[in-house]
């Protein structure tokens, strides 16, 4: 007992006894799989013949089917979707992360002059909501037939994701020691080598983590993708937002809940994968944010 | 930052200083090169956000004082502040606005006390604890248009399961996306599905860096555990929860997918989110004019609260 309360004490709040710590460890477990529940019977639903979907009461598989993923992925256009969804993740992603990161760099360590104002700003443009920025963007896209392109999304998609990704680098770069770049500088290399050489192999796990995040946020988005994309380059999103729509009677059950099983495990795989780094890099975004 | 950021240019703090002091022409070339550099790091980042953000902030407020030419989609002719008096006498927009308050004000704080107490339960130390926090990621890695979705499913009158439940105690069935009050209770109700998990990981690590020298000091003075949380553990989660608040609060006011997912907005305009609603006037109705008066008007409305929570953050970080 004097040792299961100074565990508890360690560890913040107050310290309960023995039934005190079953209780929560119990109600942690409940209230952890209600909130997984909705997820699971995704999954179930989407293995579902449409004659068990629909039976009262609900139940889980009786007889497991992948009808929903073959019927509907040939001839609806998921493969393409799906394709155009990586290509503009994994760009965006990408594209903000490398300028992301290097702005991030500048205003944490290199002296300019106007740091604490660029920083301000790109603080300020996360509160920016998209909307403010949809008409003309599509106005501007729609001028320069530019709609319907995997780029016009991808630098879409950029305004949100730089200034996640600087801010978060600034800080992930302000807790580095400074003789890693001091040192290197010494040795004569220039203020790109110390960067690409020492500092980013330093803080590749930040990187990485910043990264993940961003793809994300990219793969998730609805709004940028609806007004700026018809065909070509639309996105799993719209897909999902146009059968959402069509569920009236339930009629889209079984695709709605293939293709979002489709979108979700590939995403729940990665995130379990690099959990630690995942939570750490939302912490920092959070608290140093 | 602040001590280097003044020296600017001159960079007499900067290690490219070699051992010697520099003289002459190598020096100040270095000295020149060095401050390009150095601006190099910014300019691909300024450059997208120069013509991807703030070229498209400006052209929103722009818009808004003109009529748009549908044929062209330009700017056609200035039009003064009649776009901002369509708007402010437009009820649908004003409903909107209001429709968006209820959410933020159900929303955020049942997200922050269920996040911050489902962080307390799972704040035992026990072998399944990591196992927990893992598995509360993935309600966060939906996709929301999913999460839309699959709740619509799963709150459907007829097959959808919570009504089975509800009907096993003998309530219902509800139509839940068809009455207006309950449609709202819906949105919160799925929104903080996804985002409560989101609360609870901050929270989570908010709990475990806080110092224990303080509870074992509260606990030899004699507090309750009332009297504990009030008077020590709060104060000291102060930041961690105003942050927390903050990015759930930027997250928030962008709600859009999950309203067009589970609701369109319905039923009526019971949970037309603003949004929602100044997309369909852009997209569906071709009104830019107006849609983007409304747009500067959240944009500016957005501002303004984040900076005063971002005041307040701050205020509370040096009090404490």
């Amino acid at each position: 007992m004097v040792t299961l309360t100074a565990t508890a004490a360690r560890r913040g709040g107050a310290r309960p006894g023995r039934l005190g710590r079953r209780l929560r460890i119990g109600a942690g477990i409940g209230a952890t799989l209600l909130f997984l529940f909705p997820v699971l019977w995704m999954v179930s639903t989407s293995l579902k013949l449409p004659r068990d979907i629909f039976t009262t009461p609900p139940r889980w598989v009786s007889s497991v089917t992948l009808d929903n993923y073959t019927s509907y992925l040939t001839q609806a256009d998921i493969g393409p979707r799906m394709a155009n969804t990586v290509i503009v993740a994994a760009g965006s992603g990408l594209l903000s992360l490398v300028a992301g990161a290097m702005a991030g760099y500048a205003l944490a360590r290199l002296p300019i002059r106007g740091a604490g104002l660029i920083g301000g700003l790109i603080l300020a443009s996360r509160g920016v909501p998209p909307i403010a920025l949809a008409v003309p963007m599509f106005l501007v896209a729609r001028r320069f037939d530019l709609i319907d392109q995997h780029i016009t999304l991808i630098l879409a998609y950029c305004t949100f994701l730089i200034p996640y990704v600087m801010w978060l680098m600034r800080s992930f770069f302000l807790a580095l020691p400074r003789e890693l770049e001091e040192s290197a500088m010494l040795d004569g290399a220039s203020r790109f080598g110390a960067f690409f050489r020492i500092i980013v192999p330093c803080s590749l796990p930040g990187l990485i983590s910043t990264l993940i995040f961003s793809v994300i946020l990219a793969w998730e988005e609805l709004l940028f993708a609806l007004i700026l994309t018809n065909r070509n380059a639309a996105t799993i999103p719209v897909a999902i937002a146009g059968m959402a729509a069509d569920t009236e009677q339930g009629a889209m059950w079984g695709p709605l809940t293939a293709v979002g099983t489709l979108t979700v495990v590939p995403v729940v795989v990665f995130a379990l994968f690099v959990q630690k780094w995942l939570i750490k890099g939302l912490a920092e975004g959070a608290t140093k944010g | 930052m602040s001590t280097t950021t003044e020296t600017g240019a001159v960079g007499n703090t900067t290690p490219t200083a070699p051992a010697g002091p520099p003289t002459g022409r190598p020096a100040a070339l270095r000295r020149w090169r060095d401050l390009g550099s150095r601006w190099l790091f910014l300019a691909p980042a300024l450059a997208i956000l120069v013509a991807v953000l703030a070229y498209p902030l400006f052209y929103t407020v722009r818009i808004s004082f003109s009529e748009l030419d549908l044929a062209t989609f330009t700017p056609a002719r200035n039009v003064g502040w009649l776009n901002y008096r369509t708007v402010l006498e437009d009820p649908g927009f004003l409903n909107s606005v209001k429709v968006t308050g209820v959410y933020l004000a159900l929303a955020l704080p049942l997200q922050m006390v269920l996040g911050f107490g489902i962080a307390f339960l799972l704040n035992v130390d026990w072998r399944g604890r990591g196992v927990l926090r893992a598995l509360f990621l993935i309600p966060m890695v939906v996709v929301p248009v999913v999460a839309g979705g699959v709740w619509k499913m799963l709150l459907d009158p007829m097959w959808g399961f919570v009504n089975y439940v509800l009907g096993l105690v003998g309530v219902g069935p509800v139509d839940w996306l068809a009455d207006p009050t309950l449609a709202m209770v819906s949105l919160v109700l799925i929104d903080t599905w996804r985002w409560t998990p989101f609360v609870v990981l901050i929270a989570s690590a908010g709990l475990m860096s806080l110092p224990t020298d303080v509870f074992e000091a509260a606990r030899v003075d004699g507090a309750g555990w009332f009297a504990t949380l009030r008077k020590v553990t709060l104060p000291l989660l102060a930041p961690v929860i105003l942050a927390a608040f903050i990015v759930r609060w930027l997250g928030a006011v962008k709600m859009f997918d999950i309203a067009l997912a589970a609701t369109k907005g319905g039923p009526g305009q019971a949970t037309d989110v603003v949004n929602l609603y100044i997309y369909e006037k852009a997209f569906r109705g071709l009104e830019f004019g107006t849609a983007s008066s409304m747009a500067t008007l959240v944009l500016a409305l957005t501002m303004l609260l984040t900076f005063l929570f971002l005041r307040l953050n701050r205020f509370l970080e040096k009090r404490w």
